[in-house]
């Protein structure tokens, strides 16, 4: 089996040769971390906004690189080109939201432009651009169909929030309820438009990231979740499913409350599955069983920033000796691997996958 | 019993009756004291408590913290020059490089519904701003951190509060998605508080602990 033929095995919940592993998504250090054990040249870390043209291309290849050195099975694309830079510290998307870009994690959405109805009247919203797909044809075109892509498409309630803020959003849906559903609607519509595209682009598997809950508790509660997010993000589900796509659902936190209107919803696979949050893999692979593949598990809150390889080594085989038998696992970080990773413990959850990831009849 | 439908009042969030509400405990006698204290305080406490068990979602919290400020706003300049009426001061924010403000302003509405002042030195706060925002009559520090990648930025704040001789006189309590107990406990913090309802009552048992100490 290549790559691709493992990943979308065990998205079917059946079993592959052995189990696939899967980078989610990753930030510049840990690129540049890894790819120093497998290549010269690179440049220093910093933001990927902030390299020239030619550290850019050196960073996409060694991100492809580390994807055939290590036997990741998939890759995961994402827009790029879709954001202005406003100034030193902050970036704003093609929907008009406002990030403060952090050399410690991710943008984070600060300046919204639909806060009220009457930010909607006058808000023309953004059409998707087939340029912006431009890694998803980098992608495509190294891995020539060896490896699955993904896609991290933002889903209901994330693009909402960026749009109305978190706060707002959370209030609205008391005070105006249509208000909010006019705004899922058109992220609906956006999303729908792009999954066109990624088909027509050669896409495999649409993961829907869209962050519902802390390690604690959703954040909506789950009649918010239905209403105001799962019936959009369901559409999604069932348009993908038609053009042949498997699909992932991502969020954080802990998604026990939630967990069988996300079963009941048609995904293909659940990821991350953060250890902190309640989501043990054997207690979720109990539960799930052959309904739903799980991706993720291996904790890099802790355990990646600051463990040592041989714990890491250690996480796997239990990940696999939980969630691994009759299929349905893929082996990736309980996350992203931000830039607080060790990246010879991202090595090690690489080449530990292998070690322990074979099945014995497949 | 009109401080019963005030509590009440408070968890559905409705600011305009809560206002009314008040009024009519001023009619019958009742003392801005008596408002805070037995509706409005013992109200957020039921939201905390609701919030803790899984039974209501942020989105409660924050209508019903709505509703306690617009109280709040009644009550305050009748309130002004009883000292009596606050349970403490607390500098609260996220730490240097996190931008994040959800966690930390549950937690700040969180306190405020115990009676705390917060004196909220934002996002992305160095350690020298905590510093700069720390006197005489501040019992707590709260750190909030996202990110694993910032967490260690509590650390540096509570070393530099070290360094400018303020930590020995409050007490340090830290939340967020990066950190741990066993986090909390390696950087020296005095408490660690899980969500935003532990957080508060954590903060009523700091100020407790720093009287007795008295």
């Amino acid at each position: 089996m290549n790559g691709k033929q493992r990943i979308l095995t065990a998205l079917a919940v059946k079993q592959a040769d052995r189990v696939p592993l899967y980078i989610h998504g990753i930030n510049e250090a840990p690129i540049i971390g890894i790819g120093r054990h497998i290549t010269d040249g690179l440049p220093g870390v910093k933001d990927f906004r902030k390299m020239t043209d030619s550290e850019k291309f050196k960073v996409l290849d060694t991100l492809f690189l580390i994807h055939e050195t290590y036997g990741v099975d998939g890759f995961t694309a994402f827009e790029i080109g879709h954001e202005i830079n406003l100034d030193d510290g902050h970036v704003q998307d093609e929907f008009g939201v406002t990030y403060a870009l952090s050399d410690f994690g991710l943008p984070v959405a600060k300046g919204h432009p639909i806060k009220e109805p009457q930010d909607l009247t006058r808000y023309t919203p953004p059409v998707p651009d087939r340029g912006h797909l431009l890694l998803l044809d980098l992608a495509r075109d190294r891995f020539k169909g060896e490896k699955a892509l993904f896609w991290l498409m933002r889903g209901t309630f994330v693009r909402c929030w960026r749009l109305m803020g978190m706060e707002n959003l959370m209030l609205k849906m008391f005070d105006d309820p249509q208000f909010v559903h006019q705004v899922a609607r058109m992220t609906l519509d956006y999303n729908l438009a792009q999954l066109d595209l990624l088909v027509e682009a050669g896409l495999d598997v649409l993961v829907i990231e869209d962050d519902i809950a802390d390690k604690n508790f959703p954040l909506i509660a789950p009649d918010q979740f239905l209403e105001f997010v799962n019936f959009y993000n369901r559409q999604i589900v069932e348009a993908a499913h038609k053009k042949g796509l498997k699909v992932v659902r991502h969020s954080d936190g802990n998604l026990w409350p939630l967990l069988d209107i996300l079963l009941d919803s048609g995904y293909d696979g659940l990821n991350p599955l953060e250890p902190q949050a309640g989501m043990d893999m054997a207690r979720v692979k109990a539960y799930c069983g052959d309904r739903i593949c799980l991706l993720g598990n291996i904790d890099c809150i802790d355990l990646l920033p600051n463990g040592t390889c041989g714990q890491v080594d250690e996480a796997v085989r239990t990940a696999i000796q939980d969630g691994g038998k009759g299929g349905g696992l893929i082996i990736c970080s309980s996350n992203s691997l931000h830039p607080g990773v060790n990246p010879e413990n991202c090595i090690a959850m690489f080449e530990a996958t292998r070690k322990y990831g074979l099945y014995d009849t497949p | 019993m009109v401080l019963n439908r005030i509590l009440e009042t408070l968890q559905k969030g409705d600011v305009k009756q809560i206002a009314d509400l008040i009024g009519q405990a001023f009619d019958a006698g009742m003392t801005p004291e008596e408002v805070l204290n037995q509706g409005l305080i013992a109200g957020m406490d039921v939201v905390g408590q609701k919030f803790q068990a899984g039974q209501i979602y942020i989105p409660h919290m924050l209508l019903a913290a709505r509703a306690m400020h617009a109280a709040l706003d009644i009550l305050k300049p009748l309130l002004a020059g009883n000292g009596n009426a606050r349970a403490g001061r607390v500098v609260l924010g996220t730490v240097r490089g996190d931008h994040h403000d959800i966690g930390k302003n549950l937690v700040s509405t969180m306190l405020e519904g115990k009676g705390f002042e917060v004196i909220d030195v934002g996002i992305d706060a160095e350690p020298e701003k905590f510093v700069a925002a720390v006197d005489e009559t501040i019992q707590i520090v709260a750190m909030s951190a996202l990110l694993s990648t910032t967490a260690p930025f509590m650390g540096e704040t509570i070393e530099a509060l070290e360094r400018a001789g303020l930590r020995k006189n409050i007490k340090i309590m830290v939340g967020g998605g990066a950190v741990t107990r066993e986090f909390a406990d390696s950087i020296g913090a005095d408490a660690y508080g899980a969500d935003a309802a532990t957080a508060a009552l954590l903060a009523m048992e700091l100020v407790a602990s720093q009287k007795e100490a008295r």
